[in-house]
């Protein structure tokens, strides 16, 4: 498995030790690339920071807070359409963003009574919600703002509020993955154990490590509330504040994105003796497996049985007209972080996809380790790339499509690449089993798009044809295709409607009696 | 070859196939520490050894339940997936599972160039 030193980087030798490819007959013990480190000098890293890690991934999924940024305004930009972690309290987190406005007189006299007059200000400005989240950010961190102590005033003063604050400036970490670890630590320590629940079921768990992008935590909540599940808290997509203070009472925490959650889990192992499953919820098989996971804890699986032979039924036909169709291309898949290793297998058995490439931008190594077992033999794996190994990359593997960020997938398509946006997708919801046909379809739609197609020709210098016809999406991936498959009656496109939620906001949910004295036997560790 | 070498062989085999499974398709080993490996490795594997060899399993505790639903996956993928398992005797399939749970340690923990494995906290 050797080192791949990028011809771009030769001038930035450290790089090396970066990227591997993976090797026949070789193992991680042979090479892994080094991982959650300072990017080196001169390599222009397209990582955020950790104060984004802590607030724009982990802290601002939950939904019923006011949350805000102690700096300047523009630290709160990803709001809106830039993240889509949307909640079903009409998305309050992602309408309303907060910041206290620092400016250079705070810098010289200090805030901390511009961080009291926001608080006050914003609670009176939204009287139905009485939590909050404070992020500190590289200003506030650097004057040196208490701002648990302002945060502590405020309780007193108001008391049916109840106030977080994550200390992560943009500076505390070499990435994002920073600011996942501080606040995930913050929390377990200041909040969690703080709310007694309200316990409904025999069953309960903390869904941990999802974020609700375009719907997916509503998507695998239906599936537990099916089993006759309780989620107690979800960390935190789609996810409530005292849902997330009560953790402590979970009998499971089911860790989907273990990148940016695995220490909350690790603790709550710790302290409170709650073990830790660790799941996939993309793809078909590895979604049977985890719900048949989950529900074999509780010794339940014959719910879990009954919804996986459903839903397979239902959607096993369309995922395999979009495979027939995908088998072969080449895939980039260049998440941030988890997803290399959520993907890299399934997407190649289940959409018949090669998978030539694997990067994660903040991951650490036991992110490489996951993705490079799962992927093929030859893939090259890439950490905390730049954008000039990326165009390299690119233009060598000569991939179908990346599945990547918004920012290098500008790029890609600058150079006629297509791109899936893996972060905050594209027709999401992408879990559940539904949620992978409509993955499938966006790759068949990213892969055959005619416009893409007609962007292959430059208008610069290419002769453009006038004797050719305009190609659809099927005349385009049907080519190669036998009769018998283009025939098929039982392989189809996807059927779905347009809100993949709506079906399961209308849903009722059966109502399973419950045992007496469960809960305590579940609790012995 | 020898007849001890060819056998020696089929079981390295055995225990590559059983290996090559858990790597795609688990994510139980992967834990970020090296005292959470080991306790994962040791669980789970021993558990799914008991499975396949049709011996009693501790469950009764959350985190013994825990173990086992992994243990069970991977019982029954085995199965699924070798027939060899259900063709070799105990002895046999004992000593291939001890294998599987050396390799896994060698790869993942001792022989790991993960350097965030030895991190004291979480």
């Amino acid at each position: 498995m050797p080192y791949h030193l990028f011809k771009c980087s030769e001038c930035i030798p450290e790089r090396e030790k970066h990227a591997v490819i993976k090797g026949y007959g070789e193992t991680l013990t042979d090479a892994l690339p080094l991982g959650y480190l300072n990017t080196i000098p001169g390599s222009i890293s397209e990582r955020g920071c950790a104060y984004c890690g802590a607030k724009h991934v982990i802290g601002t999924p939950m939904k019923d807070v006011i949350h805000l940024s102690h700096g300047p305004v523009g630290c709160t930009y990803d709001t809106w359409q830039t993240k889509r972690y949307i909640s079903d309290n009409d998305n309050f987190q992602l309408k309303y963003t907060f910041a206290t406005d620092m400016k250079e007189q705070h810098i010289v006299f200090g805030a901390e009574k511009l961080l009291k007059k926001n608080i006050k200000e914003a609670f009176k400005a939204f009287p139905e919600i009485k939590r909050m989240t404070i992020y500190q950010t590289c200003a506030s961190a650097l004057i040196g703002d208490d701002i648990n102590a302002i945060a502590e005033e405020m309780m007193e003063e108001m008391p049916d509020i109840d106030i977080f604050v994550c200390n992560s400036p943009g500076f505390g970490g070499p990435s994002q993955s920073g600011g996942h670890h501080k606040i995930n630590i913050a929390w377990v320590n200041q909040k969690v154990g703080t709310f007694e629940p309200e316990i409904t079921s025999d069953y309960v768990i903390n869904y941990v490590g999802e974020y609700n992008i375009q719907g997916d935590q509503e998507v695998m909540q239906d599936f537990f509330k099916r089993m006759g599940i309780q989620v107690l808290s979800t960390f935190t997509g789609n996810g409530s504040y005292d849902g997330l203070r009560a953790m402590h009472k979970a009998h499971l925490n089911v860790l989907e994105c273990a990148r940016s959650a695995e220490y909350i889990c690790n603790e709550l192992r710790v302290r409170y003796g709650i073990p830790r499953l660790d799941i996939d919820g993309f793809g078909f098989e590895p979604l049977s497996a985890s719900l048949r996971k989950v529900a074999m804890f509780f010794g339940i699986e014959d719910r879990a049985d009954a919804i996986i032979k459903e839903e397979t039924q239902r959607w096993k036909p369309e995922l395999d007209w979009y495979k027939e169709r995908l088998k072969g291309k080449k895939v980039c898949l260049w998440p941030g972080g988890s997803k290399l290793w959520h993907w890299a297998n399934v997407i190649h058995e289940e959409m018949g996809v090669e998978v030539v490439s694997v990067y994660t931008k903040f991951g650490h190594q036991g992110d490489m380790e996951k993705g490079i077992s799962r992927c093929e033999e030859g893939a090259l794996a890439i950490d905390d790339p730049n954008e000039l190994e990326g165009i390299e990359a690119m233009e060598t593997l000569k991939p179908d499509i990346i599945f990547t960020g918004k920012r290098p997938g500008e790029v890609a398509k600058k150079i006629r690449v297509p791109y899936l946006n893996a972060h905050a997708y594209h027709n999401g919801p992408w879990k559940g089993f539904e949620g992978w046909v409509r993955f499938a379809r966006d790759v068949y739609n990213g892969i055959f798009s005619p416009i893409h197609e007609l962007s292959l020709l430059d208008i610069s210098k290419d002769e453009i044809p006038t004797d050719k016809g305009f190609l659809t999406q099927h005349l385009l991936s049907d080519v190669n295709l036998s009769e018998e498959v283009k025939n098929s009656t039982v392989l189809r496109e996807y059927t779905g409607d347009y809100d993949a939620l709506k079906r399961i906001k209308e849903r009722k949910y059966p109502e399973f009696p419950r045992k007496s004295g469960l809960e305590g036997e579940l609790s012995a560790v | 070859m020898t007849e001890v070498d060819v056998l020696d062989e089929i079981k390295k085999e055995r225990v590559e196939q059983l290996l090559d499974f858990i790597l795609k398709k688990c994510l139980w080993q992967f834990h970020s520490r090296a005292w959470d490996r080991e306790r994962q490795n040791e669980n789970i594997v021993v558990k799914t050894m008991q499975i396949l060899c049709n011996e009693p399993i501790k469950t009764d505790t959350a985190q013994d339940r825990c173990y086992y639903v992994d243990a069970m996956y991977l019982a029954e993928n085995y199965m699924k997936r070798f027939p060899w398992i259900s063709e070799i005797d105990k002895g046999e399939l004992k000593e291939i599972m001890q294998g599987l749970k050396e390799r896994l340690d060698y790869l993942l923990i001792k022989g790991s160039l993960n350097a965030e494995l030895s991190d004291p906290h979480y």
